[in-house]
């Protein structure tokens, strides 16, 4: 939203409050945390439901709100893994799809932009093509719901002549200049949690004599580093595919502005990181030893310490991207963004976006 | 002196912290171990305990009453041993002590100001009644009486009696009611005050029956013979020595009186039942000042229950044979977590039918919160730690011996045993602070508190909060940090089993504010409860009444449950007592409406005075 106000558009943000802010309040902390309230008079606020029809607005409102539409840009969905909340899941990234999308076909739109992720390619494949996903096995109910609505945005866009590009980031960090992000979940969320489990020894140590650090061997070695034994077992040998945000803000961008029929879009990186290159910076720059990636099964009857058992409960919906062996076909990506790809993942972006979501407690105090 | 003080300056000078008494006579009994104040002991008098002396300052404050004879004993026999400051800081985080010294010292000065203290009216009835019960145990001295003008109800006015006696028998009771009957006084029998809807103040006689203390254990037969002036928390301490355990209500409530009013229930009223499930036989003194028993054929029907509000007292209980139940030594505590009302009803439910442990309970996030903390501050703040990071708005407390918790494991629900439960206990200053709850809200993603099934997370946790009883008593007052300290190194003190038999902690409740329990027996419906639930939650803001939920205790086999949801006020200000009272009636008359409706739900104030029934004629006719 900030780049494309940057760059000159007006928008139309249809959104709707939660529970302790207005959808007003939403838009303004993020244009103040961008530093760009200056430009809110390119933006128009439109509270909306949609699971209603007509978005839940007045007949007029709508209207209004159509006649003044030119491309849709969709990036709304529930991101979470749980096989609990399926229906939750379902509910917000499939079935609130008919009043957009009638909306679309009402506001006469000729585009319908769709964020979407990489993943929808499922499981049991290794070259993933732009192409819709045909995939019957995923990893979580996440990325099935995200193949279902391409599918289902696809048909209706072809049905009522409407362009589709469906833009596939793979996992989406820190901007890779700054470290400024505003979520801090899926790469950080392994990182967090042995963030966590260093602090509670670290505290044991510094504060309660470290009896419990030493039984289970973690101990401060003679240059002051924490060597906290962490063996994390991954299931393959594989990769972690991540792109800065900065990197799919301009890449989505280019998508926009260059696509001129329908497409499909992977922003994924061709030289992708590994948990043992993540592993090596986070020991590097918190001062910890002893964290060790094994890739393969976890030997049968494994005796774990605390933080392992704990560390592995962690990263378990994590874990099957974390040694991925997919790789992410980008044809249409390269014509689209003048073969803009994403930076390769160093040590100074990795301390840039953990020094930041340190900096502001891991989103807490963020705003 | 002064009276209507701001709220703000609660507890900071005596007369305010006598005036938020709670009355709760948790400084009659010896709870922490810590002793009990040695002229309260002596004298039985409620007035010679802190509770009394709170009252009486408060009174002598406001100019309520004039410097007795009684009046300068009470403030004498106050050594200023600081024994109620222990107690009472535990429950209420209030400092008596301050208040025994204004009291004192207020004494001390009128009588060196050359002040003329009133002696004590003669009184002929009076006489009469010490010609019974002796010269010690009756008085009309004010000092005494305004310590009985008021028990817990917001509903009742205070009422100053005439005089105050103490029985040490049933034929000294009965003849006291053959005097009073003849005399035309009116008289209430009294325990220790805790009546919840105003029936334990009269402007006649008191008669309080704390010298009735006898314990006589028939461990043959499984029971206890009590005097009615027994309290639980004694009498579960007598049963406990000999490896038996009672059925009890609140730690200083008095048995008999409780059997009378309500029946006692707790949360081991799963196993071991309600109303007449709990005693063997009672002895009674009737109201033509005769005696008779449960068993005697010719004696009125107890047993049986009719649907009438505020029935009157059969008599005056004297004696009662309570139900020992036995013991065993693998008895456990443990407690499970629920994010939902409906999960941790349909568990309970689960549970008692199965008769898979001993007491259940489900308890909300304010009753967690409060019972743990040491200060109110803290319980609002861990408060929202459960609700919003751990996510557990509801616990299920269960006692049960080793089959009974290997069953719940088989069942699938995860839970924090004892160990667990220590660390987050005495660690519960760190869990304030602790980062990491985020993350673990985060791992219960995909099953409810599957973190708990970490094998080592007990000693995850334990790192995490390094728990100790200095680290729990860092938040208490630093003169009294010491003791609490000492008190909490004692393993009773963070025992499940220890702390669901004795309930000392339930008190804690009062802490926030006096509060009024909506109490209804009914089926564990889900609906039903939700509905009522929220019905009573809309009264209750309806006329800006702080409310929670409080717990619910599965019943005879799962048929039914009792459910308790509290409306708190604060007693001095009237215009909350005056809306407490609105909300009250309000509620009752939605239980009724319910009552009609279902043919299934009871409120408590049906079942007054009719606690010696058949728990089956009070809960299916």
């Amino acid at each position: 939203m900030a780049s494309m106000l940057l760059a000159g558009y007006r928008i139309i943000v249809l959104g709707r409050s939660n529970r302790e802010e207005t959808l007003n309040e939403r838009i303004f902390k993020l244009l103040r945390w961008f530093g760009i309230e200056e430009l809110a008079d390119q933006l128009e606020l439109v509270e909306i439901d949609l699971l209603k029809p007509k978005l839940g607005l007045a007949e007029t409102v709508y209207k209004q709100v159509c006649e003044k539409t030119e491309e849709i840009i969709h990036c709304a969905s529930d991101t979470s893994f749980s096989e609990r909340k399926r229906d939750i899941v379902f509910k917000s990234n499939v079935a609130s799809l008919d009043g957009i999308l009638q909306f679309a076909a009402d506001s006469k739109a000729v585009f319908f932009h769709y964020i979407s992720t990489a993943y929808v390619a499922g499981t049991g494949i290794t070259y993933c093509k732009e192409i819709l996903s045909v995939a019957k096995t995923f990893t979580n109910v996440y990325e099935e719901s995200k193949a279902a609505a391409e599918n289902i945005i696809s048909g209706f866009c072809l049905k009522n002549s409407i362009n589709l590009s469906v833009i596939r980031p793979s996992i989406v960090y820190g901007d890779s200049r700054s470290g400024r992000s505003l979520k801090f979940n899926a790469l950080y969320f392994p990182i967090r949690s042995a963030q966590s489990i260093r602090d509670i020894y670290l505290n044991d140590l510094n504060n309660n004599g470290g009896i419990k650090a030493a039984k289970n061997g973690v101990y401060l070695d003679k240059d002051g580093c924490l060597f906290l034994p962490l063996k994390i077992y991954l299931p393959k040998k594989g990769d972690l595919n991540i792109i800065p945000v900065d990197y799919f803000v301009n890449a989505t961008v280019k998508i926009i502005e260059n696509c001129s029929g329908s497409g499909i879009y992977h922003l994924t990186s061709n030289s992708p990181a590994t948990m043992k290159i993540v592993a090596a910076y986070y020991q590097q720059l918190m001062k910890v030893r002893g964290v060790e990636i094994i890739y393969g099964p976890q030997p049968e009857n494994l005796l774990q310490n605390p933080a392992e058992e704990l560390y592995d409960r962690f990263i378990e919906p994590y874990r099957p991207y974390l040694s991925d062996n997919r790789v992410f076909d980008r044809t249409n990506t390269d014509l689209a963004t003048d073969n803009l790809h994403p930076p390769e993942f160093t040590y100074e972006i990795f301390k840039n976006c953990l020094e930041y979501a340190i900096s502001v407690n891991w989103g807490q105090s963020i705003f | 002196m002064q009276k209507n003080m701001n709220k703000d300056m609660n507890m900071k000078t005596p007369y305010e912290t006598a005036r938020n008494c709670r009355h709760y006579a948790m400084c009659k009994i010896d709870f922490l171990g810590s002793g009990v104040c040695d002229s309260g002991l002596e004298k039985h008098f409620v007035s010679f305990y802190p509770q009394g002396r709170m009252i009486l300052y408060e009174a002598l404050s406001e100019n309520k009453i004039p410097i007795t004879e009684k009046c300068v004993e009470i403030a004498d026999s106050c050594n200023l041993c600081g024994k109620c400051d222990y107690q009472c800081y535990f429950l209420n985080e209030m400092r008596p002590t301050k208040v025994m010294e204004a009291l004192k010292n207020h004494v001390d000065s009128f009588i060196k100001n050359g002040g003329k203290v009133k002696p004590v009216k003669n009184d002929i009835i009076l006489d009469e009644i010490k010609k019974i019960v002796g010269e010690n145990w009756a008085t009309n001295d004010e000092a005494i009486t305004i310590t009985y003008s008021h028990d817990l109800s917001p509903v009742s006015e205070p009422k100053i009696p005439d005089y105050i006696v103490l029985p040490n028998s049933s034929e000294e009771i009965a003849s006291l009611i053959k005097l009073f009957n003849k005399n035309k006084i009116t008289y209430t029998v009294r325990g220790n005050g805790q009546n919840l809807l105003g029936f334990a103040v009269n402007e006649g006689v008191i008669i309080d029956l704390n010298r009735m203390k006898t314990i006589e254990f028939d461990e043959k037969n499984w029971c206890v013979k009590i005097g009615p002036g027994v309290v639980a928390f004694d009498l579960q301490k007598q049963a406990m020595k000999r490896g038996f355990r009672i059925n009890a209500g609140e730690p200083a409530a008095l048995v008999c009186a409780n059997i009378m009013c309500s029946g006692i229930m707790s949360t081991f009223s799963t196993t071991y039942g309600i109303n007449a499930d709990n005693f063997i036989n009672a002895e009674f003194v009737d109201k033509e000042g005769s005696l008779f028993n449960l068993n005697d054929v010719s004696s009125p029907n107890l047993y049986s229950y009719k649907n009438l509000e505020h029935k009157n007292s059969p008599g005056i209980c004297v004696a009662a044979y309570i139900k020992l139940h036995p013991v065993t030594d693998d008895e456990r505590g443990i407690l499970v977590p629920f994010q939902t009302l409906e999960n941790a009803l349909s568990f309970i439910k689960e549970c008692s039918i199965r008769h898979i442990g001993l007491a259940l309970g489900i308890v909300g996030a304010e009753y967690i919160s409060t019972f743990l903390s040491p200060t109110k501050k803290s319980a609002l703040e861990i408060k929202n730690i459960f609700i919003d990071k751990l996510d557990i708005p509801f616990l299920v407390v269960v006692v049960g011996d080793k089959f009974a918790i290997s069953a719940i494991c088989e069942m699938g629900f995860p839970f924090f045993d004892q160990r667990l439960f220590n660390a987050l206990y005495l660690g519960l200053p760190s869990l304030k602070s602790a980062e990491w709850l985020d993350l673990i809200k985060e791992l219960s993603d995909d099953e409810p508190y599957s973190y708990l099934r970490i094998k080592s997370f007990a000693d995850l946790l334990e790192t995490a909060l390094s728990p100790s009883p200095a680290l729990y008593s860092k938040e208490i007052d630093p003169e009294l940090r010491p003791f609490f300290e000492k008190l909490f190194s004692r393993k009773e003190m963070t025992d499940l089993v220890w702390l669901t038999m004795f309930r000392i902690m339930t008190t804690r409740l009062g802490r926030k504010n006096p509060f009024l329990p909506l109490i209804v027996y009914l089926p564990i419906d889900k609906d039903l409860i939700s509905e009522i639930s929220g019905r009573f939650k809309l009264i209750a803001d309806k006329y800006n009444v702080d409310n929670e939920f409080g717990f619910i205790t599965p019943i005879d086999n799962g048929k039914r449950c009792i459910f308790e949801y509290d409306y708190f006020f604060d007693y001095n200000d009237p215009e909350e007592i005056r809306r407490i009272r609105l909300a009250v009636t309000e509620a009752n008359m939605l239980v009724d409406e319910y009552s009609v409706k279902t043919g299934t739900v009871k409120g408590l104030p049906y079942v007054l005075y009719q606690g010696y029934s058949r728990k089956e004629n009070l809960l299916y006719s």
